[in-house]
């Protein structure tokens, strides 16, 4: 089968031209591959995103594009997600095409179930967003931060590096979210034993642990929302954004540059046997394209294209002219069961 | 011939029949089909599911979710806790005082207004509709923004005394029981009120005609009357508070409050989702409420005696309550204005502003209707409230149907009666999780294409919410006295007939409640919905976790109170249409 791409502007440029109205992407896909997804008809998305703010917009975008190829999207948290996958695998009878989810999915979905498809439109993307066998590619990026109530920290006290936050005046008054992803503690802790080194890293963890963070057993955004509301004073492991997108709503909310910030992936990935493969490849190849990523921008979240850059571009670490530990993948896969042990152990 | 009844041929051939194989015997009598064909359908709804989480309870699980071996380690992961004692006792504490909130709070308002002539009896009825129809986390965050460190209530607090310390912290076993007591007083309001409205009211008039107080009349007539009702749901209660996993999950972590539960949530929210641990903790539940039902059974052998619609005609005319007739007002009011009035404007107070802030005149300037407008105005809320409502309506009506039949053969302690309650009565205690992989790894196999159907979903409600409407008409069919059914057989009627014309009708206060109950309730499940709503059958649910994931608490609020008020008018219809049946049956 040829579902080789072909760097061409010839095709699909015209058209995608037309649809973001900026310059033409740098590639086209290949035709015979539109071609047997159309044939396809439909790709099924399995998606950790957000459905009014991502997850509708890209199908629709996809669907303009390639018309008569229906997206048919199921929104899931990420360990629902395994659960659905590993059973609809183990019955043979796999409904999703095509899936998206972070580092921790990925320990209850081993790789030999993913299909090795390098897209063309991540070709430019940095080795540490993607899997060299193709397995998988960063859509989105996420830099967790320190994010505060600007009524309850003043100018001057925010904390300014990681020691600060052992300042006995915060204790009791700090929240995290129980999320075990390296996007919760668990990403906090590798971040410190990878920068401070293991016996410093564990050191600190230990002082940390006294002081009492409050475990709130929602996402990052719901952590966020309780530190504006008032009920804590500062939020560990936020989304940058988040406190970006309160901020210009009038919430009292900024992000702290406590460096190096914590930097990991939202991944793209094809499970194998799938009902529609050609039209989950093309499917992948449009959600990592300029196209693709400029609806992440545009939803304010953090495109994982280097060259698309966020809607406040100082969001991402690069622009935003700061330090952050990037978790790959593949470190999450490797640490992320250590890291959990040492949340568990430390913050029961 | 039918001349004598069945239920003298069971009386009679319960001793006698005690050797022949039990299944044989119940196939003696007429009433026993229709017990086996029970038990049948039960068995197929309930039995493949615990097969699944006795399974999960000893499977070593690989990251890839296969079962590789068995192992004990689960269980003895329950009791090796550090602090395993102080945890059992915190969950029992916490279940059995919320239980006393639920009890009270409930029953006293369901006697006030079905028994007497309180003011503001409607008041109570739209309260507990509305609330069941509230979506728990909405109800939780309602509270816990209620009781915050900068809700209106320490709010008040620091203005009042000028202290800057909390007046009360809702993240308390305190805050824990409260809003768990409350969360269920619903439950025992819909039930107890159905049990009232059905009592018959001459013994209490006897009681007042020969001098007995106001007090007195309570405590010794409409208290005993109901015991046997009580009793069932104080236990039913207790078991649900035992294994609530949101309370003590969304109150009590924060709050570093630990219960039983609280490993088991935190465990099924590891990558991969440790199952086996919830697992083990249910089949620990299902052999305490194995034991419980059976002790249960003993105690209310006699049930039979509390029975109070005969034969004869009767009218419930209400209680004249005197001068305490203004106290009971105040009760519904309080009930009111707490269950329902200050969540929903809590509500209300997030749906408007743009981000959750405390009631203040600063944020009031950017108070809007933006959050109206993007859900009533976005494209996908009607396929999903449509998807929704078919699948509450199948949950509610077949689970209704199953357990008014189920719901007699257990109080009228018929052949394989026991067998019928327990079974009706396990899936309590699954979690909500458990049962979702349960039935998407049997829909995987089964040769009916149900997987990613809507009626998958609604399988699912029908199997958890199926308890529920076994208590509410298993406490109907209580007090409704043999007699009328033996009238029927004696005058020819068959054991359908004598089900379809006598009970139903006698039965249709508690068999509407119980379908209010478990049409309200379903919509607020989101556990299941999530876990096997696909492309083609997402509920609001879902979306209603999307936003709530995303901290969207305004949109989530607005879309809570709309859907609360969609609800509440289906609900509303259906009330009204049962008050018209019942008025022609009970007069």
């Amino acid at each position: 089968m040829s579902l080789t791409i072909v760097k061409s502007c010839a095709v699909g440029g015209l058209a995608a031209a037309l649809f973001i109205g900026t310059a033409a992407p740098s590639f086209a896909v290949d035709q015979a591959l539109i071609d047997a997804a159309k044939k396809e008809g439909t790709v099924v998305w399995y998606s950790t995103l957000i459905v009014n703010q991502l997850v509708r917009p890209v199908a629709e975008a996809f669907q303009a594009k390639y018309p008569g190829i229906t997206v048919k999207y199921s929104r899931t948290p990420a360990g629902e997600m395994a659960l659905k996958l590993q059973n609809e695998i183990r019955a043979n009878s796999v409904q999703a095409d095509v899936f998206d989810a972070n580092s921790a999915f990925f320990r209850a979905m081993p790789l030999e179930n993913l299909v090795e498809y390098k897209p063309e439109a991540a070709a430019h993307y940095p080795d540490d967003l993607k899997d060299p066998k193709g397995r998988f590619t960063a859509v989105n990026v996420f830099t967790m931060a320190t994010g505060i109530n600007t009524n309850l920290v003043a100018e001057k006290d925010r904390p300014k590096s990681y020691e600060d936050l052992l300042d006995p005046k915060w204790k009791g008054k700090m929240a995290w979210t129980t999320d075990l992803t390296p996007n919760g503690p668990p990403g906090f802790i590798g971040n410190i034993l990878v920068t401070m080194g293991e016996e410093k890293g564990m050191a600190y963890l230990e002082k940390l642990a006294k002081q009492d963070i409050a475990k709130v057993p929602a996402s990052q955004r719901v952590v966020l929302d309780q530190v504006i509301a008032g009920q804590y004073a500062i939020g560990l492991m936020i989304f940058n954004n988040h406190t970006v997108i309160s901020a210009a709503k009038g919430a009292p909310t900024t992000w702290l540059k406590i460096e190096p910030l914590i930097s990991t992936g939202n991944y793209v990935g094809i499970i194998k046997n799938s009902p529609h493969p050609n039209a989950a490849k093309l499917f992948e190849e449009f959600i990592l394209s300029k196209e693709g990523q400029t609806v992440f921008q545009k939803a304010s979240y953090l495109p994982a294209d280097p060259d698309v850059p966020a809607d406040d571009p100082s969001l991402k670490p690069k622009q935003g002219g700061y330090k952050a530990t990037t978790i790959t993948n593949e470190m999450a896969l490797e640490q992320l069961p250590r890291w959990t042990e040492i949340y568990k152990k430390l913050f029961p | 011939m039918t001349t004598s009844t069945y239920n003298d041929m069971q009386d009679k051939g319960g001793r006698t029949k005690v050797r022949p194989p039990r299944i044989f015997g119940i196939l003696r009598e007429p009433v026993g089909l229709v017990s086996l064909l029970m038990i049948v359908v039960l068995a197929l709804l309930v039995v493949p599911p615990i097969l699944i989480l006795i399974q999960l309870s000893f499977a070593d699980i690989a990251d890839n979710g296969a079962i590789k071996g068995y192992t004990l380690a689960h269980y003895s992961a329950l009791f090796s806790g550090a602090k395993f004692f102080g945890v059992l006792w915190t969950t029992i504490v916490f279940a059995a005082f919320a239980t006393v909130i639920s009890l009270l709070f409930g029953g006293i308002l369901a006697w006030l207004v079905e028994r007497t002539n309180t003011p503001f009896r409607r008041l109570a009825y739209l309260t507990a509709i509305v609330s069941l129809g509230t979506p728990y986390v909405l109800y939780v965050m309602a509270w816990l923004f209620l009781f915050g460190r900068t809700g209106p209530v320490n709010q008040l607090y620091h203005w009042l005394t000028g202290n800057t310390g909390d007046l009360l912290n809702v993240y308390s076993l305190w805050g824990m029981v409260l809003i768990e007591g409350f969360l269920w007083s619903p439950l025992v309001f819909l039930l107890m009120s159905a049990t009232f409205r059905m009592s018959n009211a001459e013994m209490e008039e006897a009681a007042r005609m020969n001098g007995a107080s106001v007090w007195d009349t309570i405590w010794h007539i409409s208290l005993k009357l109901a015991r046997p009702a009580v009793l069932a749901l104080a236990m039913f209660v207790f078991i649900r508070d035992i294994e609530a996993f949101e309370v003590p999950a969304l109150v009590g972590i924060p709050g570093d409050v630990k219960v039983l539960t609280t490993d088991i949530y935190l465990a099924i929210r590891e990558f991969p989702p440790n199952l086996g641990h919830a697992s083990a903790f249910s089949v620990i539940m299902l052999i305490l409420v194995s034991v419980l039902l059976y002790f249960y059974g003993r105690i209310s052998k006699h049930a039979e005696r509390y029975a109070s619609v005969t034969g004869k005609g009767y009218r419930p005319r209400p209680f004249d309550l005197g001068s305490a007739r203004g106290i009971a007002g105040v009760i519904v009011l309080f009930n009111f204005a707490v269950v329902l009035a200050l969540p929903l404007l809590a509500l209300f107070w997030m749906a408007l502003t743009p981000f959750i802030a405390p009631i203040g005149w600063t944020v009031m300037k950017s108070v809007s209707l933006a959050n109206f407008i993007v859900v009533l105005t976005s494209p996908s809320y009607l396929s999903l409230a449509t998807n929704t409502l078919i699948v509450s309506i199948t949950a509610a009506t077949g689970a209704v149907l199953l357990t008014a039949v189920c719901g007699w053969l257990a109080a009228r302690r018929k052949p394989g009666g026991t067998i019928v309650d327990q079974l009706a009565t396990m899936p309590l205690i699954f979690p909500g999780i458990v049962l979702g992989v349960a039935l998407l790894n049997l829909s995987l196999r089964s040769p009916i294409p149900i997987y990613g159907t809507v009626w998958l979903i609604g399988i699912a409600y029908l199997i958890r919410y199926m308890p529920y409407g076994m208590r509410y008409s298993y406490n109907g069919v209580l007090q409704i006295h043999k007699e009328l059914e033996e009238a029927g057989v004696a005058s020819g009627a068959g054991i359908w007939q004598v089900l379809g014309r006598v009970i139903a009708p006698l039965l249709s206060p508690a068999l509407v409640a119980a379908w209010l109950f478990i049409f309200l309730i379903s919509s607020r499940e989101l556990s299941i919905a999530i876990l096997l709503a696909g492309p083609n059958s997402q509920v609001i649910a879902v979306s209603m976790f999307d936003l709530w994931q995303n901290g969207q608490a305004g949109e989530l609020s607005a879309l809570g109170l709309l859907w609360t008020l969609l609800m509440v008018l289906v609900a509303s219809a259906f009330y009204f249409l049962e008050r018209r049946q019942s008025a022609k049956t009970f007069g």
